[in-house]
């Protein structure tokens, strides 16, 4: 079983979703997407992690969804990737990691910039159902994320819990 | 030193939290061993041959004695009564149980302790001078730098799926006494003639299988972008590092690849985006971090001139001693003494647990309560009055932790090798043993002056045997231990990459071939003054070769 | 034609609890000593020392589960490789001489 996850909860009848419906809309490879991206119907668009962020720039507006690929968890290429898209490129559309997406990585996405979840790891999906992630709320660094700086030290962060 | 504030405790105790909770997932089954070993590693634990192997972190190799007490009770209660100090100034446990590992954490938090990315593909411990603080040629002290860079590596979301490990280390003086040519990132903290602080930024070294040193890629980094400048290069890294080989993983392979013109050109592109961001250092902070390093008080104790000098004319033991572990502090009263856990036939750098609580006493009573671990497996009291030198040689002794070896033949590092460590090919402690017994004369070992051994059990170098003055590597051949030799490696502002004699040795002829290798240094050598390293630089490895492999009959 | 005896197979692992080395035992039962081991002679009995050996993986009792070659000697299992020797007898050198080890038996 596959879902799709934010921190609104699972995603219902989401068009992106890998396999997914016959007629639905496809995430494109890089080099499709910036051949389609002439067209005026929406589309996404599916990176690798070799694949350089910054070509995507002349048609972030026109992009529905932007997904990253984790091809082994221990591939970390679209943290930075990720990173990039949001402070450098400064893109605020919808941002999904995808391929092998597990529990302990999810804190370190959502605070790269990543807002939505492609899951068929069972336990995986149960904790994120609970919303019990297994992340620290104190951040030594600034990401992507919106968090508070506070008054310690320039590199800190806290995290904004909601309510 | 530094010291926790809220948020480092509560991150801490979050942390401890986190693993937990991993490890109850792992011994239930919900994350399977594949998923559950690189968050083991961020959390220093190996599985080794034998147990598991918990690397706890001292950052930049300094600790008090409540620490240090802490380090001796956690190898009484969990693990067989002793700890190994490492070649990245950290200490390393042979036999926890994972089931016990969050409590050992939970009590590590307690004394601002922690293992946090001892291991994995993420920032590792940085490393620093083992005498910061108190050697005369720093021009400040490098370390709250150092502290500044863990906080800020700790868990870092873009930075912990990194191609493989990254190594910082962290000096202040034109000696090098940090090996940082051989580190992923060296910074040398300078003053520019304006007398702001700034650093030299070397990238690209590295042991292992493709043994490189460092390039220096900028001459005076100002010290507000040391954050953003490692950012940069950290991410150019992790974007373009190989993740095809885990052999060819390191940035010193994408510096060698790449060019070291090329990827600083793309290093300085991504930097020039963020240089002026949020990660510029504001003078505050770093003031207030610098604050934590102040000195110690050290009141005039010039009594101690004299006394040592009648000390040492009344005891040899203790003069000898003097002459090899202990060096000039910045304070002419005092002095840096080294600690040397390289007992003569003995394990190199294992203390037992009553040796570590010895050491925390002698730091509280003569040493300002500061206690440091080199990346040569030794420790060190850095602020000592010399008047206080004969007293601490005698506690010493009693615990015998007064070897006069640093520097010396006998001052072997020595990763765990095949005796512990599941990556190993050949044993390395025994080869320690044996060649500390041969040359453990006192007399001998003061002839034959300074000499680093190093050895490493598997191509992993984690004994850094490239960049010993011999090298020695332990390999398996045919189902036999066989061991490597290099000579003329070096690790100080000056690196070398040792370079392989031939053949190599079976466990039963590597003594004899360095003893070969000394004699012929002793044969050749200019005068007495000359050591070891510049004998090789001046007459070649031709006369060790010959030496060595003279006689045909010594086949490997 | 004579070909070569196929060599007496073992079964080890590292325990998931405590990572202590272990061997399966004949009784099926994961032991701490290699000399209780089940010695597997013939091609049936290696295949279910292997199919004994995921079923612990897959039951998070063990890790890092491989079966390795012994030599049959008069004073009992003989691992052929050096690693499994060290495994089995522990460190070759006297380190921690204070220490008296209480190790349990089951896994």
């Amino acid at each position: 079983m596959t879902v799709i996850w934010t921190q609104g909860g699972i995603v219902e009848n989401d068009p992106w979703i890998s396999h997914g419906a016959e007629d639905a809309p496809k995430l494109l490879p890089l080099a499709e997407a910036l051949e389609h991206a002439q067209d005026n119907a929406p589309f996404g668009v599916a990176l690798q992690p070799a694949d350089d962020v910054r070509a995507l720039a002349p048609i972030l507006d026109r992009v529905a969804i932007i997904a990253l690929t984790f091809p082994a968890f221990s591939d970390g290429r679209a943290f930075s990737q990720g990173m990039l898209l949001r402070e450098r490129l400064g893109y605020q559309g919808e941002m999904r990691a995808i391929g092998t997406v597990l529990l302990d990585q999810v804190p370190l996405m959502l605070r790269t910039g990543f807002d939505s979840f492609e899951v068929d790891h069972a336990p995986t999906i149960k904790r994120l159902v609970e919303k019990r992630l297994p992340g620290i709320d104190l951040h030594y660094q600034p990401a992507a994320d919106q968090t508070d700086a506070g008054a310690s030290y320039n590199w800190r962060r806290t995290a904004i819990l909601n309510g | 030193m530094y010291r926790y504030d809220e948020f480092d405790h509560a991150f801490v105790a979050a942390r401890v939290s986190q693993f937990t909770d991993q490890v109850e997932r792992r011994m239930s089954g919900e994350i399977s061993e594949d998923a559950f070993k690189p968050l083991r590693l961020m959390n220093g634990v190996y599985l080794q041959l034998h147990a598991y192997m918990l690397r706890v972190a001292v950052p930049y190799g300094t600790l008090d004695s409540r620490q240090m007490r802490k380090l001796a009770h956690i190898a009484r209660t969990y693990d067989r009564g002793y700890g190994h100090f490492t070649t990245r100034q950290n200490i390393q446990y042979n036999w926890p149980k994972l089931s016990d590992i969050p409590a050992i954490l939970k009590e590590l938090a307690e004394v601002e302790m922690h293992a946090i990315q001892t291991s994995g593909n993420c920032i590792r411990n940085v490393t620093a001078d083992h005498f910061a603080g108190a050697a005369a040629d720093e021009v400040a002290d490098p370390r709250p730098y150092a502290e500044i860079l863990r906080q800020w590596s700790s868990v870092h979301p873009e930075f912990s799926f990194l191609p493989r490990k990254f190594k910082i280390a962290v000096i202040a003086s034109e000696h090098d006494r940090a090996a940082i040519q051989t580190h992923d990132i060296g910074l040398q903290l300078k003053k520019d003639d304006q007398g702001r602080f700034g650093f030299a930024v070397w990238i690209g070294g590295g042991q292992g299988r493709t043994p490189l040193l460092a390039k220096k890629i900028k001459d005076f980094l100002p010290e507000a972008d040391m954050l953003s400048y490692v950012t940069a290069i950290v991410r150019v890294y992790n974007l373009h590092g190989r993740r095809d080989n885990k052999y060819k993983a390191r940035i010193k392979i994408l510096v060698h690849e790449t060019g070291v013109e090329e990827l600083t050109r793309e290093i300085d592109a991504e930097w020039a985006h963020i240089k002026d961001g949020e990660l510029k250092l504001p003078q505050a902070d770093i003031a207030a971090i610098n604050a934590y390093f102040a000195p110690p008080e050290l009141g005039d104790r010039a009594e101690g001139w004299g006394e040592l000098a009648a000390w040492k004319k009344s005891d040899p033991g203790f003069a000898e001693w003097v002459g090899r572990n202990v060096a000039p502090h910045r304070h002419p009263d005092y002095a840096m003494v080294t600690i040397s856990l390289k007992p003569i036939g003995g394990i190199p750098g294992d203390a037992s647990a009553d040796q570590m609580d010895a050491v925390a006493r002698l730091a509280e009573e003569f040493g300002h309560d500061e206690i440091r671990v080199t990346h040569e497996q030794n420790l060190v009291l850095p602020h000592v009055a010399l008047a206080d030198l004969e007293p601490l040689y005698r506690a010493l002794l009693a615990d015998g932790l007064a070897t006069a070896n640093v520097g010396l033949i006998t001052d072997i590092i020595a990763c765990p090798g095949l005796d512990y460590c599941a990556l190993a090919n050949a044993r390395s402690i025994p080869v320690a043993q044996e060649i500390s017994n041969r040359f453990g004369d006192s007399a001998r070992q003061a002839d034959i002056g300074d000499l680093k051994i190093k050895i490493s059990g598997c191509i992993n170098a984690c004994g850094h045997h490239h960049v010993g003055h011999i090298g020695i590597l332990g390999v398996e051949k045919k189902g036999e231990e066989l061991y490597q030799i290099s000579l003329g490696g070096s690790a100080d502002e000056n690196s070398s990459i040792g370079q392989i004699t031939g053949r190599g040795f079976g466990p039963d002829q590597i003594t004899d071939a360095i003893e070969t290798i000394v004699d012929t240094y002793l044969a050749h050598r200019s005068s007495a003054d000359e050591p070891f390293i510049a004998c090789y630089r001046r007459i070649g490895a031709d006369p060790f070769k010959a030496a060595l492999y003279s006689s045909e009959a010594e086949a490997a | 034609m004579k070909t070569a005896p196929t060599k007496t197979k073992v079964l080890t692992a590292n325990r998931l609890t405590d990572g202590i080395s272990v061997w399966l035992g004949a009784n099926g039962e994961w032991t701490t000593s290699l000399k209780d081991a089940f010695l597997a002679r013939h091609e049936d009995a290696v295949a279910a020392i292997e199919t004994a050996g995921q079923q612990a993986l897959d039951d998070n009792r063990v890790v890092d589960v491989n079966v390795i070659e012994i030599e049959e000697t008069a004073s009992g299992p003989r691992p052929y490789r050096l690693r499994e020797r060290i495994r089995a007898d522990g460190p070759t050198i006297d380190y921690a001489p204070d220490f008296t080890a209480s190790v349990s038996q089951a896994a």
